[in-house]
């Protein structure tokens, strides 16, 4: 993800690395997968392709269009798109398991995040997380989540992976403005 | 006629002569086509016709048929060496900005599938360490393999050895390998005592290697040590450089942890030859056969490339990424060699810094392979252009191919741990620690938990004493240098 200009810092270590660099030049950090305090930017596309919301929602009056993840640790905020499933876990360029929310920048792997930690998906409007049988688990407001099955969670949860504390942000859009 | 060439049609192939045809063997193709081509006959084909006339009328002159060569060889279209050669970017569209930026080539070197390798028959160096330290199991293991070596070698083979300690004799001159008794005899002399000096050894081994040495054998110098040579190392690697000069190439084979991987890995690297970590003898048994027979079976030898580049670019990197990673230090101006083609295919990467002042298509770079192939004496090369699309505005493309960042993954942990030997070498404690670090954490996350926890375990050493160990740093470099090969599985 290469800056509009200037050099990229890395999320890890702060050292500048010229664009187009794919590994941090000081420790070998996979640059592409974002750096702390970032927002990832939300194209018009993906709002536009956006889950659509369905009768059986109940109460969620709202579109869901997207949902916002801080890491506690360290306050890097993620806006993913509800587009698509969200894969959480530790980046491996090897495996080509390259996770929507890789948290190998917030420390995982000290926080015993698993590549494949968990899944986040919208379904009938709703939002759902699931633990991909992670190694040291996933927690939804401290209860530990029985793996592939799905939970329901909703806006200001936390969800901890590991020991990583995660705290949920739900984006959604008035049908008026559509 | 008046004749205007097209350079850009391969008259050659319309005849289906080679281009090296003679009048004789053009003449005839052209009759056979005529007959088979010509309008009144059942199947004949107007356009065809007069393609295949067009032909004939050019390479039948020698002045148009000169001119036709040289005009098709300015464009890049002249004999090719028949390698597969794919260029891979890291991104083809490039944002034009204020500052440099980078694009990685990866560049696949391969024979193609109806090219077989030919066996080259060898001449061959074996020059032994017979130090005190080599004493017992290790120098019986080092006489077996030899032994070994000597019963594959074919009857063209040739073969000499060479002991050395403080001081180097020639055991058996080069041999030829019908005389296998000459050769056996010589290895089982072998009696270890004395110290490591490597350059008499290294310089007897040369000079029977030079006896015969010519482009039809593969000339190859095979160093076995297990001990530190002191004050001639700069010495040897001038050696290896006039002997790679002269087409003669050198490998090292370090046993047991008392040897200077930085040494030897130089001295391969300017031999174009391996340098290999030997930590049992049944090591030293597969390794020393398998390289041999490398020696002798190549599809094509004395590759060697280099990168032009265009204004406005620079090569600031290039690595061997496969069969085994090793930094290239390409210097400007000066080919890098690559040695011998295998049947494994060699990947190179390369790291471009871009300036980009302007928009619209440019050519950055060229590499130029040069190289000989089968039995061939006279080098052929080929090129591949580098073009990069710059843009105004932020372009919008994938990600790069999964196999580029993998490779590129291995690679920065390979460079971050080379890094950290030379932070160490000019006294910087500190970023060589925070380097062998970073290269174990990144190796946890690709998951080799074993090397991972070596590398680590050395950062920890190099924090606390400022010194690597010599075993810990081995493991560190010939593991992570094999991190794309198959048997890196064992790191796991
Ligand atoms: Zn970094």
């Amino acid at each position: 993800m290469s800056e509009k200009h200037g050099e990229m810092k890395c999320p890890s270590c702060g050292s500048e690395n010229l664009p187009g660099t794919l590994f941090c030049v000081q420790c070998g950090t996979y640059l592409p997968s974002g750096g702390p305090l970032r927002t990832e930017p939300f194209s018009e596309q993906s709002q536009m392709r956006a889950r659509p919301w369905t009768r059986d929602s109940g109460n969620d009056d709202d579109r869901v269009v997207g949902i916002e993840l801080e890491v506690l640790e360290t306050h890097r905020r993620v806006l993913l798109s509800a587009e698509s499933d969200i894969l959480i876990g530790r980046l491996d360029a090897a495996h080509g398991i390259f996770p929507e929310m890789d948290l190998t920048a917030d420390g995982g792997l000290e926080h015993g995040v698993s590549r494949r930690q968990a899944r986040i998906y919208v379904r009938e409007g709703g939002w759902f997380v699931e633990d991909l049988d992670s190694t040291n688990g996933t927690f939804l407001n401290d209860e530990r989540l029985t793996p592939y099955l799905p939970y329901r969670f909703h806006d200001s949860d936390i969800i901890t992976l590991g020991t990583l504390r995660v705290q949920i942000m739900i984006h959604r859009e008035s049908k008026a403005v559509i | 006629m008046n004749k205007t060439l097209d350079p850009t049609t391969d008259y050659y192939a319309v005849l289906g002569v080679s281009d090296n045809a003679d009048q004789v063997e053009i003449k005839h193709a052209y009759r056979a086509l005529a007959r088979k081509l010509h309008p009144d006959s059942g199947n004949g084909d107007v356009a065809a016709f007069r393609m295949m006339q067009e032909a004939y009328e050019v390479l039948r002159s020698p002045a148009l048929r000169k001119a036709y060569d040289r005009q098709r060889e300015a464009r890049g279209l002249g004999p090719q060496i028949p390698l597969q050669c794919d260029i891979t970017l890291s991104r083809q569209v490039v944002q034009v900005l204020s500052v440099p930026q980078v694009v990685y080539v990866l560049v696949d070197i391969k024979p193609p599938q109806d090219l077989s390798p030919v066996r080259l028959p060898l001449n061959l160096a074996l020059v032994i360490d017979r130090s005190t330290s080599m004493q017992g199991t290790r120098i019986s293991n080092v006489k077996l393999a030899a032994m070994n070596l000597v019963d594959s070698l074919l009857p063209e083979d040739r073969m000499a050895i060479i002991a050395f300690s403080d001081r180097a004799e020639t055991l058996v001159g080069s041999t030829g390998a019908q005389d296998k008794t000459s050769l056996r005899s010589a290895i089982s002399q072998l009696v270890p005592g004395g110290g490591t000096e490597i350059l008499q050894g290294l310089r007897m081994g040369l000079q029977e290697i030079r006896r015969h040495a010519n482009r039809n054998y593969s000339n190859h110098l095979v160093l076995l040590t297990d001990g530190r040579t002191y004050g001639d190392e700069e010495d040897a690697l001038a050696e290896a450089q006039l002997a790679s000069a002269d087409g003669i190439g050198i490998s090292a084979l370090g046993i047991g942890d008392d040897w200077n991987d930085l040494f030897l890995d130089s001295l391969a690297r300017r031999g174009n030859g391996l340098c290999e970590y030997i930590q049992s003898p049944a090591q030293l048994h597969t390794l020393l056969q398998n390289h041999i027979r490398d020696l002798s079976s190549t599809a094509a030898r004395n590759l060697s490339f280099d990168v032009n580049c265009a204004e406005g670019a620079e090569l600031r990197a290039a690595f061997r990424a496969m069969p085994y990673m090793s930094d290239l230090k390409p210097q400007p101006g000066q080919a890098i060699f690559l040695g011998n083609l295998g049947s494994e295919a060699i990947v190179v990467m390369l790291e471009l810094v871009l300036r980009s002042p302007r928009s619209g298509e440019r050519r950055v770079a060229r590499l130029n392979i040069a190289g000989q192939v089968g039995g061939a004496s006279e080098p052929m090369s080929l090129h591949r252009d580098v073009f990069i699309q710059f843009v105004e505005s932020p372009p919008t493309q994938g990600p790069p191919t999964a196999r580029l960042v993998n490779l590129l993954a291995r690679l920065s942990i390979f460079r971050l741990q080379e890094r950290a030997w030379e932070a160490l070498e000019s006294g910087d404690v500190r970023q060589a620690t925070s380097l062998l670090e970073s290269a174990a954490t990144r190796l946890f996350e690709i998951g080799y938990r074993q090397l991972g926890q070596a590398t680590l375990k050395e950062a920890d050493r190099v924090a606390r004493s400022g010194e690597p160990t010599m075993s810990g740093r081995k493991t560190v470099r010939f593991g992570t240098r094999g991190l794309t090969s198959r048997s890196s599985e064992q790191w796991r």
